[in-house]
């Protein structure tokens, strides 16, 4: 059995044989445990090569393969190893991404909820404060416009009472002064005023014109005459002096008719005084009475000078002849 | 000895290492449709490494995906703006975004025939605009007015929802523009649709217009208060908390308080007072404050002042948010009990 056995276990280059003497199969179990410290499994002193374990299973060529080739586990565990990791690295990679991006959003969302909210209490805030604000303004605005309106009111009223009070002056003074300017008159006396009193100082004017002019005619009949008289006088005294007496009265007269001498040219002179003072006394006494008589003596200067121009003419003449 | 079957053919051997994306970058200007189609493949499985977009950026790759973008080939189209989504969710490549103005070159496949090319660009733009500086830009290029279009004109829900992510982000930054393209009446649709993420995304936008004074007035202006009123008490939660949230900012404005009066704003908002939403407690405060200041809301919130006074005791696991409920409540106390 020895040899059937390491028959068994060698492993021949040549064809595997197996021979052995047919036997009677003992019984396999032993109806005695001989020790506990012996092991169950005992290899079988013969046996089915089928149930050998020391029978390599597998290609009837294997036992001619030579070395081993590899250990197929111990080889495939890196190779397995990377397979599996990769892949798991990258789902890995791929969920903590994700894992990663959900955090980020849910702090992220808590930090908005909570900003918004602060947000929004600003806003409130604001929201009162402009409205507190707003309101302010609009009472300070209508506080300000009714100041106004009061002190605008008032002005008012200091305007009207002192318009009132200046302009209650203005109508007596206008009056006053239109009444000065003479814009009021009565018609008729303004109508006297205007008309009659101007042609009355005219008329008065003439009427002393005339009297003027008629005393200075007379002046200078007076004068003529006296010259007259003194160159007859010089003239008689000089051929023979007979005095004539001239005394009439009506000292025109006399001078007209003849040409008297010194005396008489005095008592002329005199009377002319006198008709002079009495002309004055006349002129003194009544207007009309004046004017008559002015008339009267221009009447009678003029023919005074009609009658001393022919006098003269006379004279002259005398002379011429004489 | 022949290779083993390639299984999968549009696998392209990606080079070891930092080789990898300038071989692929070279790949990417390749005549061949193929080559280019593998690349680019290849090319969204890197992208998910920041390291890889670094590199990409430094070796000028994003130029070449730029001129990809007007690539006749759908497929190429497709995962062009899919790598450009991938790039986009990663702060190194919203800084590639706006280096290489990418954001206006994406925006001519707003029209694009193929629905999933769209829906990666929405995608893209809504990781561009979680940061500040992508919201800016995205304003800045003027793509509001197209995307407002857009979210009246797409069908699919899950486009207009990317669309509304989007313009919430935006919106938070500057609403002028949108509201020049008259958003408001449009979101006021969105309101009332069926989809509960749209009409909570619609509401959240909402919430971001009405922070300026221009979109409080429009607010008002077009009858949007009834809506929110009628959205608290809305059976999801976070519509609800939404909802407050752009009624707290809306009613800032007098118009704004009458008219949630009118619409008895006030009960929903109680109710809102004690949902299980910190942020929907805080949102609901708010609005009672802003309520409060008109006389007539200050009338019947006197009644309730006990409610605000537990809140002011509340505690809260997040310090900041007990901190500021605590806050929140203490002032509309304060509000209420105002004498003038």
């Amino acid at each position: 059995m020895a040899s059937a056995l390491t028959d068994n276990t060698s492993r021949a280059p040549t064809t595997y044989t197996y021979t052995s003497r047919p036997r009677a199969l003992p019984c396999q179990r032993r109806r005695y445990r001989y020790s506990l410290t012996q092991p169950d499994e005992e290899p079988m002193h013969y046996g089915n090569i089928m149930y050998d374990r020391r029978v390599i299973r597998g290609n009837t060529y294997a036992l001619q393969t030579g070395p081993l080739l590899f250990d197929f586990d111990l080889e495939v565990t890196p190779v397995l190893e990377v397979l599996v990791g990769k892949t798991i690295e990258q789902s890995l990679l791929e969920v903590m991404e994700e894992e990663e991006l959900a955090n980020l959003q849910a702090s992220q969302r808590e930090h908005e909820e909570l900003r918004n909210s602060e947000r929004a209490e600003v806003q409130r805030l604001e929201e009162q404060e402009r409205r507190h604000r707003e309101e302010k303004e609009r009472r300070k605005k209508q506080q300000w416009e009714i100041v106004h309106k009061h002190s605008e009111t008032s002005q008012k009223i200091a305007a009207q009472a002192f318009a009132q009070r200046y302009l209650a002056d203005l109508l007596p003074s206008v009056f006053g002064s239109l009444r000065d300017s003479g814009y009021f008159y009565d018609p008729i006396e303004r109508d006297i005023e205007i008309g009659f009193l101007p042609w009355l100082m005219n008329e008065v004017e003439k009427t002393m014109e005339y009297s003027v002019v008629g005393r200075t005619v007379l002046d200078m009949l007076i004068r003529e005459v006296v010259e007259k008289r003194l160159c007859m006088y010089e003239h008689q005294r000089d051929s023979h002096p007979s005095p004539e007496p001239k005394d009439e009265p009506g000292g025109p007269k006399t001078m007209r008719e003849s040409l008297g001498t010194s005396e008489f040219l005095e008592q002329s002179m005199s009377q002319t005084q006198r008709l002079l003072l009495d002309r004055d006394d006349l002129q003194r006494t009544t207007y009309d009475e004046s004017l008559s008589q002015e008339r009267k003596l221009m009447d009678e200067s003029e023919l005074l000078g009609q009658d001393e121009e022919t006098a003269r003419r006379e004279s002259l003449g005398k002379e011429e002849l004489s | 000895m022949e290779l083993p079957i390639n299984i999968n053919a549009a696998q392209v051997t990606t080079a070891y290492g930092h080789r990898a994306v300038p071989k692929l970058n070279e790949e990417l200007q390749s005549e061949d449709l193929q080559t280019r189609q593998k690349a680019l493949m290849a090319l969204c499985g890197l992208m998910h490494d920041p390291e890889y977009i670094y590199k990409a950026m430094n070796i000028g790759c994003m130029e070449n995906l730029k001129a990809l973008l007007k690539d006749r080939n759908s497929l190429v189209r497709i995962k062009t703006t899919e790598v450009l989504y991938i790039t986009a969710s990663h702060s190194v490549g919203r800084f590639a975004f706006l280096e290489h103005n990418i954001v206006l070159a994406l925006s001519f496949l707003l029209n694009d025939p193929s629905p999933v090319c769209r829906r990666n660009l929405y995608k893209a733009y809504m990781q561009l605009v979680q940061v500040p500086r992508g919201a800016e830009e995205i304003i800045s290029k003027g793509l509001i007015s197209p995307l407002v279009w857009k979210l009246q004109g797409e069908v699919e829900e899950e486009f207009q929802e990317l669309i509304l992510d989007t313009l919430v982000l935006c919106l938070r930054e500057d609403a002028t523009e949108a509201l020049n393209s008259n958003v408001v009446p449009i979101l006021k649709q969105k309101l009332i649709s069926t989809d509960e993420n749209i009409r909570s995304k619609a509401a959240r936008a909402l919430l971001n217009v009405s922070i300026s004074h221009v979109g409080k007035k429009q607010v008002c202006q077009f009858d949007v208060i009834p809506i929110l009123v009628h959205l608290l008490k809305d059976p999801v939660e976070h519509v609800r908390c939404n909802a407050a949230g752009a009624l707290m900012f809306a009613m800032v404005i007098t118009e704004g308080k009458y008219a949630a009066l009118e619409a008895e704003a006030i009960s929903p908002l109680l109710e809102l007072l004690h949902s299980p939403m910190s942020v929907a407690r805080l949102y609901a405060t708010k609005a009672l404050t802003m309520l409060a200041e008109a006389p007539e809301g200050r009338k019947v919130l006197q009644a309730h002042v006990p409610t605000f006074r537990a809140m002011e005791v509340e505690p809260h696991e997040k310090p900041h948010m007990s901190e500021a409920l605590q806050r929140a409540a203490r002032i509309a106390v304060s509000v209420i009990e105002f004498k003038p």
